[in-house]
């Protein structure tokens, strides 16, 4: 029998070559780069190399195949274009990049986002926006359970309906939901403000109504006019009780977590 | 007997950097800034979520790349108090003085801007690091 040489993990969670591919077709700051016979490692190392050592600041990526953990760790300002669906965790990491997605994405799309922004023009899985720490998040059809969980900033919208415990934990930044939620909305939230247009099946514990401001209706109509939404539906909005947890009683080294 | 590391209670940007920078202390230095350039999109996008604090009684902005305050020690006119401390940490991240930026050279994993999004063409950092061997250390046979 041949020797055979190994050159990726055979469970499946890390190729080992990480070398670059340097397939893309650039012309002067935009690229394409075709991911068809390439693996998440290599479509993640050409998208550094194309903005961190290229001078791109365009990419279109063509058939991205719901491939997982595409366009993670992202820290320049770029635009970035998946002509296709992405898998779990896309985008993730990201500081300064705007991506659009011509597809569905799967769970935790935007997590951990520090800033920029992600449009999605089809669903989302559960976890949209986990732990989102800034920028915006923008979902033009429905999204799963849990939206926003742990989110300490930025601004999620969704046009579609959101399922149960969407904003979980929340502890900062805005969600505004343009369909119906499920049940648990802001369940044991810290802090930040859920909009929702449709209906709540159930509010979770210390999620209350909340007072209209100008600042809200200035804040829906910025961001439905830059991501060319049309006019807003009428929205109900929800905050903390402030029964359950408030700020005060947090040390300072758990405090500066959620700033 | 080892020296304990200085244990401190506040988190302080000017303890980590070691130094108070100009733009703490004249506005002058600030006004100038573009907040909606300095950030992804067409609005101020993530300084949305930029206020200001007070850190020991003295306005304060947080900085979240270097985990600590920056105070501010002009007077911050009326009405424009957010403003203020958002162009003050945009200041601070655009000059690399955030303790989280110098730390970059040395520790950072992988490639990436050593200002990040806030100044184009950046140079890149991180693109040979090793695990840092101890001196003396050897590895376990297992």
């Amino acid at each position: 029998m041949d020797d055979v040489t190994i050159t990726y993990d055979p469970r499946g969670l890390v190729e080992l070559d990480g070398t670059i591919p340097k397939v893309a077709e650039t012309d002067g700051e935009r690229a394409v780069l075709d991911a068809r016979e390439l693996s998440t490692r290599k479509i993640n190392a050409e998208l550094r190399w194309l903005l961190y050592e290229q001078g791109v600041k365009e990419v279109t990526i063509l058939n991205p195949s719901a491939r997982h953990s595409l366009g993670v760790g992202i820290l320049t300002r770029c635009r970035i274009t998946f002509e296709g669906s992405l898998g779990y965790f896309g985008c993730g990491l990201g500081d300064g990049a705007e991506f659009q997605i011509n597809g569905r994405v799967g769970w935790s799309v935007a997590e951990n986002m520090m800033s920029g922004a992600v449009v999605i023009e089809s669903n989302a899985g559960s976890l949209a926006g986990a732990a989102l720490r800034g920028g915006d998040l923008v979902v033009k059809g429905q999204v799963g359970a849990r939206t926003g969980i742990d989110q300490k900033g930025g601004t999620i919208l969704v046009l579609g309906s959101a399922g149960s415990m969407t904003g979980f934990m929340m502890q900062r930044g805005r969600q505004i939901i343009c369909g119906d939620v499920g049940p648990g909305l802001g369940d044991s939230m810290y802090d930040g403000t859920i909009y929702v247009g449709g209906k709540v099946a159930a509010l979770g514990i210390d999620c209350v109504e909340g007072e209209w401001t100008d600042a809200d209706t200035e804040l829906i109509e910025r961001k439905f006019r830059i991501y060319g939404l049309g006019a807003p539906p009428e929205f109900t909005k929800f905050v903390c009780g402030k029964k359950l947890y408030n700020y005060d009683s947090l040390e300072p080294s758990e405090r500066k977590l959620v700033l | 007997m080892t020296d304990e590391p200085q244990k401190i209670q506040s988190i302080d940007a000017e303890f980590l950097s070691g130094e108070r920078f100009a733009y703490q202390e004249n506005i002058g230095l600030v006004e100038e800034i573009d907040l909606d350039a300095a950030t992804p999109g067409e609005d101020i996008n993530w300084l949305e979520d930029v206020e200001l604090l007070i850190e020991e009684g003295t306005p304060a902005v947080f900085d979240r790349y270097s985990n600590s305050f920056l105070k501010i020690y002009f007077p911050i006119p009326d009405g424009r108090e957010n403003e203020i401390a958002r162009k003050v940490l945009i200041a601070h991240l655009q000059s690399g003085n955030s303790y989280g930026i110098r730390l970059k050279e040395k520790h950072c994993k992988f490639p990436q801007p050593e200002l990040g999004p806030w100044v184009e063409g950046s140079r890149t950092v991180g693109d040979d690091w090793r695990a840092p061997v101890l001196e003396g250390w050897e590895a376990p046979p297992h």
